[in-house]
C-alpha cells in the first residue's frame, strides 16, 4: 500500500504480537492499527493501561518490530539514521544514567547526533537554563527527585532540536507547575512546526494541548479526530458574557427560554484547579522564574475566568 | 548532523566516554584496582620464595603478574557480559538506541572504553612490578648476572616437528612398516611428538653441528664484542664431568670462529664475545638474518665418561641481546593487553545476545573451558575416544583449543621468566588475532544481533 510521505507518522495495518520463549504468541498487544499523524500537530494517543499505546509508540521508535503492517515515520523506517536524527523521545520513565550529571548526560546524547563539542555545550546550556537545571547542572542525576529527573529527560529529548518529539505521559512525575511548563512547551514547538505525539493518563492535560487524538483500547482503535469534534455536542449552545450581574443575567435567561422554547441552564463557570494551584503559587511568591515564561503565547484552553455561562 | 566519519567517530567516542564514566564511577572498579594493588604491593611478600634472584623474579614475574592478569581477565569479560545485557535490562538502552547510532557505534564504542581502561590498568600493575624488582634489586644488590634480561632466542634451524612427522609417515609407508590398528591422525601424532622430543647423543670424541639464524642484537655498540649465549637446557644432564669445546661462527667461515673450552657442564648457559661486525658485515639473509653455526666436541675420555644427550629442538638455544627488559616488559603488557580485548570483544557480543547472568555464565563457562581445553588435547589418546560420552568431551575440547589456539599461542610469562625477548612476528600475531580479527568476527555478531533484537521491555 503506498503511503503519503507528507505525513509524519503513517502506520496501515500495524501488528504487534509478543511470543514466549518458545516463539508462542503470548499478547495481541497491537491489532491492525491505522494511524496518520501529520506535520505540525500535537497528536494524543490516549488509552487505559494495556490498551497497546506505549507498543505503538516503542514500533515507531524502532524499539519493538511489528509482527505485520506497514510503518514510516518522518517517510522512512524506524530504523532509518536520518529519521532517527529528526526525532527526539522522552520515555514513560526517564531511565537516566544515574552517576552522570545533567551537564554530562546532555552532552552524552548530543555526541549521539554528532555534534561537535562546541555545539554540543552551547545546547546544552541552553536546554539546562530551558528546564531550569542550571543551579544543579553539576549533581549525579541519581539524586534527583523524579520531577528534576524528568526534566533532564525532557531536555535530552530536545537536544537536536526534533522535528518528531514522542512523548510518553510526559507529565508523570511533575508538579503542577512542572506539568504547566511542559504543556506550554509543547504548545510553543508545535507552533514552531514541530510534531508531537504524546500519550498521558491525564486526559486533561491531553485536551489542553492536543488537536487530535486517537483512543485505543484492547491493540485496536477506537475513535480518532479532533478533539473539539469528538467532544462537541450538536444539539446544545454555551454562551459565555462577562461582567453581567445577576439581575440581567436572570432575565436574559428567560428571554433566552421563552425565544428556544426550552430550559436554559445558567452557570457561573470556574477556572480549573491546575490555574487556581499556579495563582496561589504565584501570589505566595513559591512561583519559579519560568524559563519558558517568554515563549508564553497564549493562555491554556481551560484558562477560562470570570464570566457567567449559559448553555442551552 | 548524523552521517559522515567524523560524526560517526563523535558517536563512538560518547559510547566509549560513557562506558569509562560508568566504569570509574562505580564502586565494583575501584573494588578491583584495591584488589590489583594488593595483588602487585602485599603478594610478592607474602609468597615464600627460595631466597635467590631467580626465585624473587619467578614470584614477580609469574605469580604476581599472572594473577593480577587473572583477576583482569574476569573482570574484563564480566564487564564487556555487562555493558550490553545490563543497559537493556534496565531499559536505558531505550534512550540511546532511538539516537542515530549504528549497532557498530555501541559495539566499537564499548569496546574500546574496556581497551583504554585495561590499558591504564595494566600499565600501573606493571609499572608497580617493575617498581617492585627495581627495590628488590637495589635492596639485595643482585649481581648483574641474576638481573632479569630480554634476549633474542634461536633454535637451530630444522624441519618443523610436523614435517618430519609426514616425512617419517612416508618412509614407514613405503616399507609398509606402519602400526597396525592406528588411524594416520594417530601416527602422525605420535610421530611429532617423537621428534619433539628427538635428541643427539653426543659421544666422547664427538662433534655435533647446528646451524642457527640470528637478528641482529639489539642495543649494541660498533666497538664493543657482542654477547652471546648458547642455552644448553637439557633434561638429560649428566652427573659426570663433560668436558668439551663450544665454538660459533658465522656459517661458512669455520676459521673465523670463537672456541669456549667448557669443563663444567652443569652450567648451562655459555657465554661468547663475538665481534660486531659477525653481524654487520657481508651479506644477510631474508628479513636481515644471517646464519650461525654453533659447534661442540665432546673431549671427554671414551673410557671414563658417557655420552652427552640433547633434545636439539628443546634444549638448545642461541640467544643474542634483545633490549632492555624494561621494553620487554612494556611487550608482555601489549600481548596480555591483547587477549583482553579479545575477552571484552567476547563479552560484548555474549551481552547482545543475552541478559546479564546468561551472558556472564557462558563467557566464564567458555573461559574455562579453553584453559582446560589445551591440557586435555595433549592428554587424551585414542582409547579415551572409543566412548561415546568421552569423545564429545574431546571434540568440544579440541574445537575450542583449535579456536583459541593462535590467540593464546603467545606466552608472555613464559618469555619474561626466560628473559626471552617476545618478537615483533609474537607481537603482530597478538595484535592481529586478539585485536584485529577475532574481535571483527565478534563485532559482526554482535552488531547483527543488535540490530534484529528488540530493545525495549516486551511488556
Amino acid at each position: 500500500m503506498a503511503m503519503d510521505t507528507k505525513n509524519v507518522i503513517e502506520t496501515r495495518g500495524l501488528k504487534k504480537t509478543f511470543l514466549d520463549f518458545w516463539r508462542r504468541p503470548t499478547v495481541e498487544a497491537v491489532k491492525s492499527l491505522d494511524l496518520t499523524v501529520r506535520q505540525g500537530e500535537v497528536f494524543g494517543l490516549l488509552g487505559p493501561n494495556g490498551s497497546g499505546k506505549s507498543t505503538t509508540i516503542k514500533m515507531l521508535l524502532g524499539l519493538l518490530h511489528p509482527t505485520g503492517g506497514e510503518l514510516r515515520v518522518l517517510g522512512a523506517r524506524p530504523d532509518d539514521m536520518r529519521a532517527k536524527a529528526r526525532i527526539g523521545y522522552l520515555p514513560e520513565v526517564s531511565h537516566l544514567h544515574p552517576f552522570l550529571t545533567p551537564r554530562e548526560t546532555l552532552r552524552y546524547y548530543a555526541s549521539l547526533f554528532g555534534m561537535t563539542r562546541v555545539e554540543a555545550a552551547k545546547r546544552t546550556e541552553e536546554l539546562l537554563a530551558m528546564v531550569d537545571l542550571a543551579q544543579a547542572s553539576d549533581r549525579a542525576v541519581g539524586r534527583f527527585s523524579k520531577g528534576m529527573a524528568r526534566r533532564v529527560g525532557l531536555a535530552q529529548a530536545l537536544v537536536n532540536a526534533p522535528e518528531l518529539l514522542v512523548l510518553d505521559e510526559p507529565t508523570s512525575g511533575l508538579d503542577p507547575i512542572g506539568c504547566r511548563e511542559v504543556k506550554d512547551l509543547v504548545r510553543i514547538l508545535a507552533k514552531t512546526g514541530v510534531t508531537v505525539l504524546m500519550t498521558s493518563h491525564l486526559l486533561a492535560d491531553v485536551e489542553d494541548v492536543c488537536d487530535r487524538v486517537a483512543i485505543l483500547d484492547g491493540g485496536v482503535l477506537r475513535a480518532e479526530g479532533k478533539i473539539a469534534e469528538l467532544l462537541r455536542q450538536p444539539d446544545a449552545v454555551r454562551f459565555l458574557i462577562e461582567g453581567l450581574d445577576d439581575e440581567a443575567a436572570e432575565s436574559l435567561r428567560l428571554e433566552l427560554e421563552a425565544r428556544a422554547g426550552r430550559r436554559v441552564r445558567q452557570d457561573y463557570p470556574a477556572m480549573s484547579l491546575e490555574t487556581f494551584f499556579l495563582q496561589v503559587v504565584a501570589k505566595e511568591g513559591r512561583a519559579r522564574d519560568f524559563a519558558l515564561a517568554p515563549f508564553l503565547a497564549r493562555p491554556a484552553a481551560g484558562q477560562r475566568e470570570g464570566g457567567t455561562c449559559a448553555e442551552a | 548532523m548524523c552521517g559522515g566519519v567524523t560524526a560517526s567517530l563523535r558517536r563512538t567516542g560518547g559510547v566509549a566516554g560513557l562506558a569509562v564514566r560508568a566504569a570509574l564511577r562505580t564502586k565494583t572498579v575501584a573494588a578491583l584496582l584495591v584488589l590489583l594493588a594488593v595483588c602487585v604491593a602485599v603478594l610478592p611478600g607474602v609468597v615464600k620464595g627460595d631466597g635467590t634472584p631467580e626465585g624473587e623474579l619467578q614470584i614477580l614475574l609469574t605469580y604476581t603478574l599472572g594473577f593480577a592478569f587473572g583477576i583482569l581477565c574476569l573482570s574484563t569479560l564480566w564487564a564487556a557480559c555487562a555493558l550490553f545485557a545490563a543497559e537493556i535490562d534496565n531499559a536505558r538502552m531505550q534512550l540511546s538506541a532511538v539516537k542515530p547510532v549504528r549497532a557498530a557505534e555501541f559495539w566499537l564504542g564499548k569496546w574500546l572504553a574496556l581497551l583504554c581502561l585495561n590499558a591504564l590498568v595494566l600499565a600501573a600493575v606493571y609499572a608497580g612490578v617493575y617498581g617492585q624488582m627495581a627495590w628488590r634489586m637495589r635492596r639485595n644488590g643482585w649481581a648483574e648476572a641474576d638481573r632479569p634480561v630480554s634476549r633474542h632466542a634461536a633454535h637451530p634451524v630444522l624441519p618443523t616437528p610436523k614435517e618430519e612427522a609426514r616425512e617419517a609417515y612416508e618412509v614407514l609407508r613405503r616399507q609398509d612398516a606402519l602400526p597396525k590398528g592406528m588411524s594416520k591422525a594417530a601416527v602422525l601424532k605420535t610421530l611429532e611428538a617423537k621428534a619433539d622430543e628427538k635428541y643427539d647423543v653426543i659421544n666422547p670424541g664427538e662433534e655435533v653441528r647446528w646451524r642457527f639464524r640470528l637478528k641482529r642484537p639489539v642495543g649494541v655498540k660498533k666497538a664493543e664484542p657482542v654477547t652471546v649465549w648458547i642455552r644448553f637446557d637439557t633434561e638429560f644432564s649428566t652427573r659426570e664431568h663433560v668436558t668439551g669445546v663450544c665454538s660459533l661462527s658465522v656459517a661458512g667461515q669455520p676459521e673465523r670462529a670463537v672456541k669456549v673450552d667448557l669443563d663444567d657442564f652443569t652450567q648451562n648457559e655459555i657465554e661468547f664475545a663475538v665481534d660486531t661486525r659477525a653481524f654487520t658485515e657481508g651479506t644477510t639473509g631474508t628479513g636481515g638474518l644471517r646464519d650461525f653455526e654453533v659447534a661442540f666436541r665432546h673431549t671427554g675420555n671414551a673410557k671414563r665418561v658417557s655420552a652427552l644427550m640433547l633434545r636439539f629442538r628443546k634444549d638448545v638455544e642461541l640467544l643474542t641481546p634483545g633490549g632492555t627488559f624494561g621494553a620487554n616488559l612494556a611487550r608482555a603488557a601489549c600481548v596480555q593487553w591483547s587477549v583482553l580485548a579479545l575477552l571484552a570483544g567476547f563479552g560484548l557480543t555474549l551481552s547482545a545476545c543475552f541478559s546479564l547472568p546468561v551472558a556472564a555464565f557462558v563467557a566464564t563457562l567458555l573461559l574455562a573451558l579453553t584453559l582446560v581445553g589445551n591440557s586435555v588435547v595433549q592428554a587424551v589418546s585414542e582409547d579415551d575416544e572409543k566412548e561415546w560420552g568421552n569423545r564429545v568431551g574431546i571434540w568440544i575440547s579440541r574445537g575450542v583449543s583449535a579456536a583459541t589456539r593462535p590467540a593464546m599461542r603467545a606466552e608472555p610469562l613464559t618469555a619474561l621468566t626466560r628473559g626471552e625477548r617476545l618478537e615483533v612476528d609474537v607481537l603482530g600475531r597478538a595484535a592481529l588475532w586478539n585485536v584485529v580479527w577475532l574481535p571483527a568476527l565478534f563485532a559482526i555478531a554482535g552488531c547483527w544481533v543488535l540490530r534484529r533484537r528488540e530493545l525495549a521491555d516486551t511488556d
